[in-house]
């Protein structure tokens, strides 16, 4: 009777420490929230196909974040020795962000660029956002580190923001790259309005002269003579130029296919899955749900508007200076975000609403490679002046 | 032209060589006169020392430079180069004890350091390039003399020695952030300076490329009109030499053609590889002796 009392007891004990240990447990309100948010990005990736390459991986990784466990056990993202650490690794220490630049560097066409070399211009104009956003993160009593990790949001492009914030404020990475994605993913729907109320319908009709054929030699001198002149003004911003360059070369060499065909394929597939997948679980509930969050959201879609806004409005004053035939249509200068190839869409898009025959994707691929190039100097300023 | 490329290869080393990671990262940080109840050395004593710090981002070997109390005197201790202790590794330091008993080791000097002799130089291998060198005031015991911040601040007393460790010690750490948004708070001037530079390398950029652009088309067009001259030349030939029999081939092609009476190859001489997979004679299954299989037969028992 003794034993069976005593097994009972034994019994009740494991299966108590048992359902400690499950999620139903250790369940808070927090992790409900991010779960939801989780399921909410999963969506807009499969239904409304908004950049399903990164929300999916980003949505499912904040769902395996905010699985709630016990504690000391090597599960979670933030617990050295785990698995999910391990892979955190990468992102904690800037390892992914130049992989996947190797990849869009063996990607782009920078040919829109290089045949009409003005339109990098429009991708330096978009970078106040950057700016725009720090200084409203500074006047919010952001440290000078974060305003800086934050105002990167503005650039639109994930890996940049991702590589700074690990450099800047590691505890803001999470929300900064969740951010970053959110909106990169939001593109078509904030920049559309700021588009139409700058522009007149003179404006949004003006067509562009057709690019023109450029050679394979200007082609393999761009990304050398790129490389060089950014790292040497930047050197700060050389993992992500140099990468992008790189890439850019081993695809216009056209010597070096595999490699170009590795760059752009597998490898920045494989970088994509970690990094979504390890951001997003960085986004656990107990170190993500704070009111910084919510600011680095409101300061996110800020910046946004910001870049467009100065974008569209160079192109204006550009055209003050082009003759007539000359003259750029504003509705590119959103694309000086480097939110590649999105923001160029987005271009081509509403430009199509008032004139189906004009299309503008080409011209707008110049800022928005452009972008990405203004993007990792901006990242690079910031690394030297605030680090 | 020859003594101009010499001029600036001449130039570029010196650059290089200045800013090269050398000795010429190596700075006096902390000293120390007077020892009553500091530091003490492997043998148990205490003396005045001398604090080298590496301010470079890479190792540093301090061997063969010289350390002196005599500026007439630069070569007076020659550090040993084969104790692999000399090997400052990026921003840290180094410990000399001015004792005079060279004998003890490596990080013993011959020389000492007390009120009356309070200067000390570090000396370049070369034996007369002077890296670094500070004259002491008169501190008082167990006082310091340091550097704030490391290597490259001013000079000043110190209650607190800190010998072979950061001279920040006891130091509030401002970032370098925190200092630039102590002058610019609004984030104005970084705007202002990070947009410069961002509008600089795109339209270096822009500029270079233009340039190209023209420079790359300019061949192009003279082979083009080159090209156009050489052609309008071979049609004159063209028309003098061709017969009227290639006239009525090519008539008779052309007829072919758009009747579709051209016989279409069936097959095409291609010189890429044919790929195959797999074929049976390299096949690592044919080569091997199969195992019989056994059947077995249920019969139904009546």
């Amino acid at each position: 009777m003794e034993q069976s009392a005593s097994f009972f007891s034994f019994l009740l004990d494991n299966l108590t420490q048992f359902l400690s240990f499950t999620g139903f447990s250790n369940f808070t309100v927090g992790h409900g929230i991010m779960i939801v948010v989780g399921l909410i990005f999963i969506y807009l990736a499969i239904a409304k196909e908004f950049e399903p390459m990164l929300l999916v991986p980003i949505g499912f990784g904040i769902i395996v974040g905010n699985i709630p466990f016990t504690p000391g056990y090597q599960i979670g993202v933030y617990e050295s020795g785990s698995v999910l650490n391990y892979l955190y690794f990468g992102v904690l220490k800037g390892i992914y962000p130049p992989l996947i630049f190797l990849g869009i560097g063996a990607m782009t066409d920078f040919s829109a660029l290089i045949s009409n070399p003005k339109l990098m211009l429009i991708g330096a104009a978009a970078q106040f956002g950057i700016f725009g956003a720090y200084m409203l993160a500074l006047l919010l009593g952001f440290s000078p580190q974060e305003a800086g990790a934050i105002g990167i949001i503005g650039g639109a492009d994930g890996p940049t923001a991702i590589f700074l914030s690990s450099k800047l404020a590691p505890e803001l990475m999470g929300a900064i790259a969740i951010s970053a994605y959110s909106y990169m993913a939001l593109v078509p729907v904030i920049q559309p309005p700021v588009m139409k109320l700058l522009t007149t319908q003179k404006e949004r009709l003006i067509r562009m002269k057709p690019p023109r054929q450029v050679s394979k030699l200007e082609k393999i001198m761009f990304p050398i003579i790129g490389m060089l002149l950014t790292t040497f003004i930047v050197p700060s911003g050389l993992p992500l130029l140099g990468m992008l360059f790189f890439g850019n070369l081993l695809k216009e060499s056209t010597v070096t296919k595999r490699l170009a065909d590795t760059a752009k394929g597998p490898m920045i597939d494989i970088v994509t899955i970690l990094i979504g997948l390890t951001v997003g679980a960085s986004t656990q509930a107990t170190t993500f749900l704070t009111p910084k969050s919510v600011g680095i959201f409101a300061l996110g879609a800020a910046s946004f508007v910001v870049a467009t806004f100065t974008g569209v409005m160079f192109v204006k004053f550009l055209n003050l200076f082009l003759k007539e035939g000359n003259k750029i249509n504003p509705l590119i200068g959103n694309a000086g975000v480097s939110a590649v190839p999105d923001s160029a869409r987005v271009s081509q898009v509403v430009g199509l609403e008032y004139d189906k025959t004009n299309h503008l994707l080409m011209h707008a691929m110049g800022p928005n490679v452009a972008g990405v190039i203004g993007s990792a100097v901006a990242a690079g300023i910031l690394l030297s002046f605030l680090a | 032209m020859k003594r101009l490329i010499l001029a600036t290869v001449l130039v570029v080393l010196g650059f290089v060589s200045v800013n090269a990671q050398s000795v010429y990262d190596l700075r006096i940080n902390e000293v120390m006169l007077t020892n009553k109840t500091n530091y003490i050395d492997s043998y148990g004593e205490r003396s005045a020392w001398i604090e080298i710090v590496n301010t470079g981002y890479n190792s540093v070997n301090v061997a063969g430079c010289f350390l002196t109390n005599d500026i007439s005197n630069p070569m007076k201790y020659r550090i040993p180069s084969a104790d692999p202790i000399t090997l400052i590794p990026q921003q840290q330091y180094l410990v000399f004890f001015a004792d005079g008993k060279s004998v003890h080791g490596t990080l013993h000097l011959n020389f000492t350091l007390d009120s009356i002799n309070r200067f000390v130089a570090l000396i370049a291998p070369d034996g007369s390039t002077l890296i670094d060198s500070v004259t002491l005031p008169a501190i008082g015991i167990d006082k310091s003399f340091v550097r704030l911040p490391n290597g490259k601040g001013e000079w000043r007393i110190s209650e607190l020695a800190t010998p072979n460790s950061t001279n920040e010690l006891f130091e509030t750490h401002v970032s370098t952030g925190e200092r630039f948004v102590k002058f610019d708070p609004f984030g104005v001037i970084m705007a202002i300076i990070a947009m410069s530079v961002v509008f600089t390398a795109l339209l270096v950029l822009y500029r270079l490329f233009k340039l190209t652009a023209r420079l790359v088309q300019k061949p192009i067009r003279i082979e083009f009109r080159k090209s156009k001259v050489a052609k309008a030349e071979a049609v004159e030939e063209v028309a003098e030499e061709v017969p009227g029999e290639v006239f009525a081939a090519i008539s008779a092609a052309l007829y072919f053609y758009e009747t579709e009476k051209h016989d279409h190859e069936s097959t095409v001489l291609t010189i890429e590889r044919v790929s195959r997979r797999y074929s049976p004679w390299s096949s690592k299954l044919y080569g091997l002796q199969q195992t019989p299989n056994r059947i077995i037969v249920h019969r139904k028992l009546n």
